[in-house]
């Protein structure tokens, strides 16, 4: 064992520390960012102020439409106008969720975007995708966009192996005649670095962005190139010491610092492969790319992106407030994706049917005194969702309590204490080592058996 | 009447299924009683001398001469009559 280097004094207390102002309950717990974070670049360290996201204006993008899209079968019209609807609702007046991209190549990809745009919200900006092809931004400007993704592949699997271009240079002067015709067309282009995080930096991704920036002086502001960083295949590293190219603080501080790509010009977009997929969203942030591109719950190609559920709270917890944002819809949003029949899986994040549901009995005794003790913050408040647990033979007669006081919507003084639950706890235990039942209770059987054993409560809460 | 101690030992026995109760006998480690039996007890008790008990100082209780002192101190506070 190591040398002990100090000693800590136990602080007695009679009055618990709930350390509120980290974990406030009504907000998800607070990331207070303190002191510069160092990361040494070309062998010299170089610091960056986390605490500034607090007041930089940084915001969420999504791509539920497009990589999403490519993930599982097409959405109908009406489908992608609600979802766009909701989606909406979730970013709130001040356009957390920024913007939103469409493809437009289909008679149905354009009506769509029609249809969205006719809701009249103010956010999230409709933008394109196209391939990087000069002819495709006839489609951009016929749908009045002023902005468009266009794929700009970077890492030599994709420059040779793949678009087959016999040098890095015939590759760059193709991506930049595109770009051209974008500004030529009046569409600001934003520049889809494909497999960046697999590219050879110094050697081509650096050079291009310079020319991209170089040629982005050229024209208004408005109409500069946006750097879109893709993660295509997951490999980005958000931690301190990795190496380019799969560093992110390294790859966002080259082009923010060295490119002079302003950080309301940079975005990223990553993959799920590794599981890396949302702590690197975040970095991206922390290092100074003001865009997240994410999908809703996540689903998009393979593994899948950043989601954007995730990246909402994510928010919350870095400005300390929700900023307009309706969480609330993200609830919304997952009820309507599995009504049509999209599947999200039970435990999943703030989504899935089991996200705060414990079935362990000794956890429901503890939410049964105090819910803070196992729910991760006021998730009726912001997701429309009490906690809840689950009954097994493990639940205990606190599991079944709290079921049942959250059944008839109980608070306070008015719940039932675990004693008045006591014929359905041996109901529950029957089930299990006199019947052999091997599965959990579902709600249904429950709810059977509240109106049994508890005729004057469900008269009064549910007969109505 | 039968006493507080007699009233006691017969709920128990009848509830967990044993012939021969003592004062110094543990509800679980002696009479096997688990978690949901320990709740029941508990109801049966409130039903058999018509109190009512606070939960979490009715479920420390340990032994059944613990149960009976207890509940002859609730009976008293609640004005129930017994022996």
């Amino acid at each position: 064992m190591s040398k002990v280097k100090k000693k800590h004094r136990l602080i007695d207390a009679k009055e618990p520390n709930l350390l509120e102002d980290i974990f406030p309950y009504d907000l998800p717990p607070l990331i207070h960012l303190e002191g510069p974070a160092v990361e040494y670049i070309d062998g010299k360290p170089v610091e960056f102020d986390f605490g500034a996201v607090k007041d930089r204006p940084i915001f969420i993008t999504d791509t539920t439409f497009r990589d999403g899209q490519q993930a599982m079968p097409p959405y109908t019209i009406e489908q992608m106008v609600h979802i766009y609807d909701l989606l909406s609702r979730i970013g709130g007046p001040n356009g957390v969720v920024r913007q939103t991209e469409f493809f437009l190549y289909t008679k149905n990809d354009r009506e769509t975007l029609d249809q969205c745009r006719a809701l009249g919200h103010k956010y999230p900006e409709c933008t394109g995708w196209i391939r990087a092809v000069k002819g495709d931004f006839r489609l951009v400007k016929e749908a009045g966009l002023k902005e468009t993704g266009m794929l700009t592949s970077c890492s030599d699997y994709h420059i040779f192996q793949k678009l087959k271009f016999r040098t890095r240079k015939e590759c760059i002067d193709s991506y930049c005649e595109v770009v051209d015709a974008a500004f030529a067309a009046g569409v600001r282009p934003r520049c889809h670095l494909e497999d960046v995080t697999r590219a050879d930096i110094d050697g081509f991704v650096l050079p291009f962005v310079d020319r991209l920036m170089e040629m982005s002086e050229q024209v208004p502001n408005e109409l500069s190139a946006k750097i879109r960083l893709c993660d295509t295949m997951g490999f980005g590293i958000s931690y301190p010491g990795a190496e380019l190219p799969r560093s992110i603080p390294k790859l966002i501080y080259k082009l923010n610092h060295e490119c002079g790509v302003p950080s309301d010009r940079l975005e990223w977009h990553g993959h799920n492969d590794f599981h890396k997929v949302h702590v690197n969203g975040a970095t991206a942030w922390l290092y100074g790319c003001d865009f997240v591109n994410t999908t809703l719950f996540g689903f998009g190609e393979r593994t899948g992106n950043p989601p954007l559920e995730g990246a909402i709270f994510e928010y919350i917890a870095l400005k300390g407030g929700t900023c307009g944002i309706d969480t609330r819809a993200i609830t919304d949003l997952a009820d309507y994706m599995r009504s049509i029949g999209l599947p999200i899986p039970e435990n999943y994040p703030f989504v899935g049917r089991a996200f705060n549901t414990t079935r362990a009995g000794i956890h429901a005794g503890g939410l049964r005194q105090d819910e803070r003790i196992y729910n991760i913050f006021d998730t009726a408040k912001l997701l429309n969702r009490p906690p809840r647990v689950a009954i097994t033979d493990k639940s205990g007669a606190d599991g079944v309590a709290h079921w049942i006081n959250e059944f008839f919507g109980l608070k306070g003084d008015d719940r039932i204490n675990k004693i008045r639950v006591h014929k359905l706890a041996r109901w529950v235990i029957d089930q299990y080592d006199v019947e052999g039942r091997l599965t959990t209770i579902s709600d249904q059987e429950l709810e059977a058996k509240a109106k049994e054993f508890f005729p004057d409560y469900w008269q009064k809460y549910k007969s109505k | 009447m039968a006493t507080v101690e007699e009233r006691v030992k017969a709920v128990t026995a009848r509830k967990l299924g044993v012939d021969e109760v003592k004062m110094s006998d543990n509800f679980t480690a002696d009479l096997g009683a688990e978690s949901v039996d320990s709740i029941e007890l508990v109801a049966m008790f409130e039903e058999e001398f018509g109190i009512e008990m606070d939960e979490d100082a009715a479920l420390s209780v340990q032994t059944v001469g613990d149960a009976v002192k207890f509940i002859t101190k609730v009976c008293k506070e609640q004005g129930v009559e017994i022996e």
